[in-house]
């Protein structure tokens, strides 16, 4: 037996190595988006690492850019960013709850409640993989985040949700273009309901759309139904580029999402959960 | 204990590298795969056993920052880092062509092991970014083969510079 260990030590490492990795992604298959002990475990460790180069990175510019250049201008700016980012968000959320409330009351306690559950977040980290499956944000178990808040770009566009694994201060946020997600929406104008799910190419793709039916059209824009219990209805989630003709059951409808991801720094996290919102 | 020092400072630096090009742009951790650089260099320095237990480390790591199966990098690069380890102790892959053509083919290897068994968790193609990540054997290739030489010489003059 030692005979054969010191012949063959590096094959055997190399197959016990395998054998581990094979039995982890085994494993998990089953699993899901649901991240086993071991990712989560990685992740915990590396994340901040990694949120920390980022925000050094971060920390250098901005101090580049608020002492070398337009020093009053920029903090000025900053502020008003921030706050036409939090008015951005609150815009669209009465917007759409506006519809549902009526009377003053209601909608000053509303106003409160909404204010109250925006949390400014920025992205720190991408997708080793494929950057638009998702994102890593600055935000984490110890500012209030857990699985299911939904996430908005700064225009209040519909980008993704808080899925595991969510460190203290990282967590991990599935795009609404990886291919995996699935969203529940309308069409704006007629109302026709379908399933949203991603490409993992940068589009997504309108699902369960009937080839006979007439009422889904080029350019029409899609916004969420809340259907499926997580994303909150009427958010803006973005604009039919195609309509392929099919001989299948289903149309082949292709999708462009208003979020950029170029331009994903900052985010908001909704802090509530979908049923409690409105 | 100072090979695993050299080895933890390699991973945090291929980390801090890979977090910039991130920041910078996407399309950066595309076309240079910081990661397996590491793995190559120490494959190369040191053997087999060492290629495949870093790859087997970078691998998950670089799985950690991506939504999917845990593992499916981890493997790659495993089996990458052994066969380059392997072959660089009977082949002097040192200079500057043959390293070129090494970590080339390496990387290739390694992208071709990914995207198979990607393909094959996910019965789906991968996102190849624009055709970008097919660049990714050549950049990578181009910069280990600048790299490499002087990280030798550094690491060589330190160790003389302790005797």
């Amino acid at each position: 037996m030692p005979f054969i260990w010191q012949k063959n030590k590096s094959f055997i490492i190399l197959a016990i190595l395998i054998v581990l990795q094979l039995v982890l992604v085994s494993v998990q298959i089953p699993l899901g988006e649901e991240g086993n002990y071991f990712e989560r475990a990685v992740f915990v460790v590396f994340s901040p690492l990694q949120h920390g180069i980022v925000s050094f990175a971060q920390g250098i510019g901005n101090v580049w850019k608020s002492y070398f250049s337009l020093r009053k201008a920029h903090v000025e700016n900053d502020e008003l960013k921030k706050e036409l980012f939090f008015l951005t968000q609150e815009n669209n959320l009465l917007k759409n709850a506006l519809k549902n409330y009526k009377t003053e009351k209601e909608i000053m306690e509303l106003l409160q409640k909404l204010n109250q559950n925006i949390l400014y977040a920025r992205v720190v980290g991408i997708d080793a993989s494929n950057y638009h499956k998702s994102v890593i944000i600055n935000k984490g178990s110890l500012d209030g985040i857990t699985k299911n808040m939904v996430i908005l770009d700064k225009s209040g566009n519909l980008v993704g949700r808080i899925i595991g694994p969510i460190s203290l201060k990282e967590a991990r946020v599935q795009l609404i273009t990886d291919n995996e997600c699935g969203v529940s929406v309308f069409t704006e104008r007629e109302k026709a309901l379908g399933i949203l799910k991603g490409d993992g190419k940068g589009d997504c793709k309108l699902d369960y759309i009937l080839s006979t039916d007439r009422d889904v059209f080029e350019g029409d824009s899609l916004i969420t139904s809340g259907f499926d219990g997580i994303f909150p209805p009427g958010l803006a989630v973005g604009e039919i580029v195609s309509i392929s003709p099919t001989e299948e059951l289903f149309k082949e409808i292709k999708v462009r999402p208003h979020f950029e991801f170029r331009h994903l720094d900052q985010l908001a996290v909704i802090m509530v959960e979908s049923k409690d919102l409105y | 204990m100072r090979q695993l020092l050299e080895i933890a400072i390699a991973i945090i630096l291929a980390l801090v590298l890979f977090a910039a090009f991130s920041y910078i742009s996407v399309y950066l951790i595309q076309l240079i795969n910081v990661f397996s650089l590491v793995v190559i260099y120490y494959a190369t320095s040191k053997d087999e056993i060492h290629g495949a237990c870093l790859g087997a480390v970078c691998g998950l790591i670089q799985d950690s920052f991506s939504l999917g199966v845990f593992g499916v990098a981890g493997i790659a690069k495993t089996l990458m880092g052994f066969i380059a380890g392997f072959v660089a102790k009977r082949i002097n892959v040192v200079p500057a062509m043959r390293n070129f053509v090494f970590i080339f083919i390496m990387i290739s290897l390694e992208l071709i092991l990914w995207a198979s068994l990607y393909s094959f968790v996910y019965s789906k193609g991968l996102n190849t970014g624009r055709g970008v990540i097919f660049l990714q054997p050549l950049i990578t290739a181009l910069i280990g083969t600048a790299l490499f030489p002087s990280l030798r010489k550094i690491i060589k003059s330190m160790y003389a510079s302790r005797r």
